[in-house]
């Protein structure tokens, strides 16, 4: 959720404190039930026990202050102020993305993220300068990615939220990679990270409360989104054929099929 | 002027897209997505309609264009082999219920929102005499930021239905499926769980 740059010694507490929790309560695989036990290696989330914990006390952290916050943002911050706050968001992650294209290889994307920070610097990096083209965000994660590493288990982060083994890596590879979060050290560095999160918080209010209200396991559903929505940035948004859902055919709802075939189908 | 190119480029890409794609079914998969996306806008997310009037028109719109029983069993996962078949049939109508609430009273919010769809292109089937297109099209919330949502789309001689939704890469069927298998996972296995647990959300 906050991205990349945080106080490092946060990030080596944190990644302490779940790997400490996780190896405590590692999930039991379900030996007996093949189902269950498919299932379980699907959902690839050995820490599943520690990450719920953990889970929980981010949802009341986030029920308890950045909600809040983030609500309190929305409603008094005219949105012409709350234009700029996000351009200067982007524009500050647009070098660590320039670095990351290039080490995917993409020049173009490399060159279009080098080219909104600098066009918007003597806006003192308030200005959307390429309002025609979605801003390219890149990060470690990402790049691991691209040079084919998996991203092994989930791993839910306190205060930073969904991640996995990968992205772990990458959180804590960025904060030395990114030379925003050099020039602007520690101190600032966090508050550059607390204001992106409230930022992107106000913009996903209702979507998070519909999720929440809506969903039979919320874990679950936000397991399943981060892992999607990382796939997708992977892929920089491109579609990809086979996924999601290759399988559902038209047998159950084709009305000019055999009738009796409904429910015992397949 | 340096976005004079770009813009150019975006404006020949829209336009030409349906006809690069010459493939009949994939162009009509586009169309059907058209046709059905302003009915949705037009009628569902008419904001003097009341809840239930609302409910009523969704699932009709909901059963004649998606494939509502495909997406259920693929939704269920590897449970639906072990569901009975009154828990199945228990399920499919539950299911259907579930969406029309949820979806239902999201799309009061959709009033007269712009909606485009700017290309189609056929993917592979995995299912005989099924042909299956993905249709690309974009939703204004509001003028600055465009969702991206795709539509698969598979079709059976002139019968279109849509298999699956995909906002910003986020696959409604793949969210759902793993949320609904975790959830009876956790339940110890028991498909009977989620039954309940549905039911008393249909309910509401």
């Amino acid at each position: 959720m906050l991205n990349s740059v945080f106080n490092f010694k946060f990030i080596r507490f944190a990644v302490v404190l779940t790997l400490a929790g996780a190896l405590g309560a590692c999930a039991t695989p379900p030996l007996n039930d093949p189902e269950a036990r498919a299932a379980y290696e699907e959902a690839n989330d050995p820490f599943e026990p520690a990450n719920r914990l953990v889970f929980s006390v981010n949802v009341m952290v986030d029920q308890l202050v950045l909600q809040p916050t983030a609500v309190t943002y929305r409603d008094l911050v005219p949105d012409g102020v709350k234009q700029l706050v996000r351009n200067f968001f982007t524009n500050l992650f647009m070098p660590l993305s320039a670095i990351h294209s290039l080490l995917q290889g993409d020049l173009d994307r490399a060159g279009q993220a080098a080219e909104r920070f600098l066009t918007a610097v003597p806006t003192l990096l308030l200005a959307n300068t390429m309002p025609e083209e979605d801003p390219v965000f890149e990060d470690a994660d990402q790049t691991m990615a691209v040079w084919g590493f998996d991203a092994g288990p989930y791993v839910m982060l306190p205060i930073l939220g969904p991640s996995s083994v990968r992205g772990t890596v990458g959180t804590i590879a960025d904060f030395f990679i990114d030379p925003v979060s050099f020039v602007l050290g520690s101190d600032a560095s966090i508050g550059r990270a607390v204001g992106n999160a409230v930022e992107t918080r106000s913009r996903n209010l209702e979507q998070v409360r519909d999720l929440q209200k809506n969903s039979v396991d919320y874990y679950a559903a936000v397991r399943s989104l981060y892992r999607q929505q990382r796939e997708d940035q992977v892929r920089n948004g491109a579609s990809e054929p086979m996924q999601p859902a290759p399988t559902i055919g038209l047998d159950l709802d084709d009305p000019r099929a055999v009738i009796g075939e409904t429910a015992s189908g397949h | 002027m340096r976005y004079l190119p770009a813009i150019g480029l975006a404006l020949a890409f829209i336009v030409s897209v349906p006809t690069a794609d010459a493939d009949s079914h994939t162009e009509a998969s586009a169309q059907f997505i058209n046709t059905l996306a302003e009915r949705a806008i037009t009628t569902i997310a008419d904001s003097e309609l009341s809840v239930e009037e609302r409910r009523a028109k969704f699932r009709d719109l909901f059963r004649e264009g998606f494939a509502v029983g495909g997406i259920a069993r693929f939704v269920l996962g590897r449970y639906w082999r072990t569901a009975s078949v009154t828990e199945r049939d228990e399920y499919l109508k539950l299911f259907e219920d579930v969406i029309v609430s949820t979806w239902a009273d999201r799309f009061s919010q959709y009033s007269g929102q712009k909606f485009e769809v700017n290309g189609a292109h056929p993917v592979p089937s995995v299912n005989d005499g099924e042909n299956v297109a993905l249709v690309e099209s974009r939703f204004l919330v509001d003028p600055t930021t465009p969702v991206r949502i795709e539509w698969r789309v598979a079709s059976r001689g002139d019968l279109f239905m849509i298999v699956d939704v995909s906002v910003e890469g986020i696959s409604m069927a793949n969210t759902q499926r793993d949320e609904f298998n975790s959830f009876i996972r956790k339940s110890g296995g028991k498909v009977s769980a989620l039954l309940d647990e549905l039911r008393s959300r249909a309910g509401s």
